[in-house]
């Protein structure tokens, strides 16, 4: 058991065998009901009910409040140094990555196991662009 | 249903911590009611569909992602299979899916739609982590001979409300409140109409369906309305009358008051004088 890291659960990945939950299964883990999404996206409740319901399947505490301090005031009170969470593209999602390194934090960013298995350099101006190529490893 | 949670790791703070045991979705529908009251007001439906990887699972292992998807996926009744709120909620992952839809047709070529879809969203994701919160702005310039201050900033509110007189797209409408959910055609309808026949921008539509699809995120989403209105395509999509009738087997113009003489009407070529007559000018 480790107790020096705790998981930030979000939104872009709520799989219990996620690659943050999955490398920490034992740590302390978190959701926050980030206040300023919830006013700035206005999902109506069917969202927040499906979201809630893949919550109550993963070893979450939830909470709701502004994000960075929430988190802060979990790790803090976990005696964690370390935050792991999954990747996400969202800019939000860097952001408070930042926020969370700014204030001390170690984040751990952990992978989700990719669609394509490819590093090379893929042409996004078109989806048949991106096709001609991706499709070579898609099916791998 | 009778929720069994595992038991979070740490020390539970009753005072801070949100209720994870519950009796029954009812009761659990009845605490989100309450403690979100600003969701609730946009709109306190909830969908039959259900949250977690056990439904998740479930849904993966009903899959055909095989001959039937391709032939019959464009059709709102066609074979297709629903995962994209696990998907968008990393539930399941793009990679497990297309293992299990590989695994299930035995044959690569079989499944070859059903991964192309997969792609699109792999595609989304990418297009999304390379443009930050600019996938709110037009990716290119609209191709509809209008100017994007052409086009009002906000959503009428009788397509919001489902009462703009056309069967079909007031039920799109009212399906999108009620479920969450729309067909990916008739997400391309409501779409086209809001943006090409109300000139609307689309990121007020964009706004509006993320607010109720289950499986919203501004990848898939805003991507698929620009696409839509042409300022991430070389060409505006827009349909006919015919077009719905046929995909949607004409469960809404076989009874349609406006039959013959509805917005829709009409061959492509004249619709697209119509919707974009500085474009042929």
């Amino acid at each position: 058991m480790n107790h020096n890291v705790i998981v930030w659960v979000h939104g872009d990945n709520l799989n219990p065998h996620g690659p943050a939950l999955g490398a920490y299964p034992d740590a302390p883990a978190i959701w926050v009901w980030d206040e300023a999404l919830l006013a700035q996206w206005r999902i109506s409740l069917k969202r927040v009910l499906f979201i809630y319901e893949c919550l109550l399947e993963l070893p979450v505490v939830i909470r709701r409040g502004q994000m960075v301090n929430e988190l802060a005031r979990f790790a803090a009170a976990q005696g964690a140094a370390t935050i792991a969470t999954a990747d996400s593209p969202s800019p939000r999602f860097r952001a408070i990555c930042e926020r969370l390194r700014q204030a001390g934090f170690e984040v751990e960013v952990h992978r989700e196991r990719p669609f394509l298995d490819y590093n090379g350099r893929l042409d996004l101006q078109r989806f048949s662009r991106y096709w001609r190529v991706a499709q070579k490893y898609a099916f791998d | 249903m009778a929720k069994i949670s595992p038991a979070p790791a740490g020390q539970p703070d009753e005072h801070q911590d949100m209720r994870r045991n519950f009796a029954t979705r009812d009761e659990l529908i009845a605490y989100l009611r309450e403690q979100f009251p600003a969701a609730t007001a946009v709109d306190a439906h909830v969908s039959a569909k259900v949250g977690g990887r056990r439904a998740a699972e479930a849904a993966l292992s009903a899959i055909r992602p095989g001959d039937a998807y391709a032939r019959t996926r464009n059709y709102l009744n066609g074979a297709v299979t629903r995962l994209s709120p696990y998907l968008r909620h990393g539930v399941l992952s793009l990679a497990e899916v297309r293992d299990a839809a590989l695994q299930q047709t035995r044959d690569r070529r079989r499944a070859e739609k059903f991964v192309n879809e997969l792609g699109w969203r792999d595609y989304y994701q990418r297009v999304y982590a390379a443009l930050g919160s600019a996938i709110w702005e037009d990716r290119e310039p609209y191709k509809t001979g209008y100017r994007p201050d052409e086009y009002a900033a906000a959503l009428p509110e009788d397509v919001r409300a489902g009462e703009t007189g056309l069967p079909c797209m007031d039920a799109f409408s009212q399906e999108l409140a009620e479920t969450g959910y729309l067909h990916n055609h008739a997400r391309m309808w409501l779409a086209a109409y809001v943006v090409h026949w109300r000139r609307v921008q689309w990121q007020a539509g964009a706004r509006w369906f993320l607010e109720h699809l289950l499986d919203g995120d501004p990848a898939s989403n805003n991507l698929s309305w620009q696409w839509v209105a042409s300022t991430f395509s070389h060409k505006p999509y827009f349909f006919n009358r015919e077009n719905l009738e046929k995909f949607s087997n004409g469960r809404y113009c076989h009874d349609c008051p406006l039959y013959g003489r509805c917005p829709f009407e009409g061959d492509y070529e004249t619709l697209a004088r119509d919707l974009f007559p500085q474009q042929s000018a």
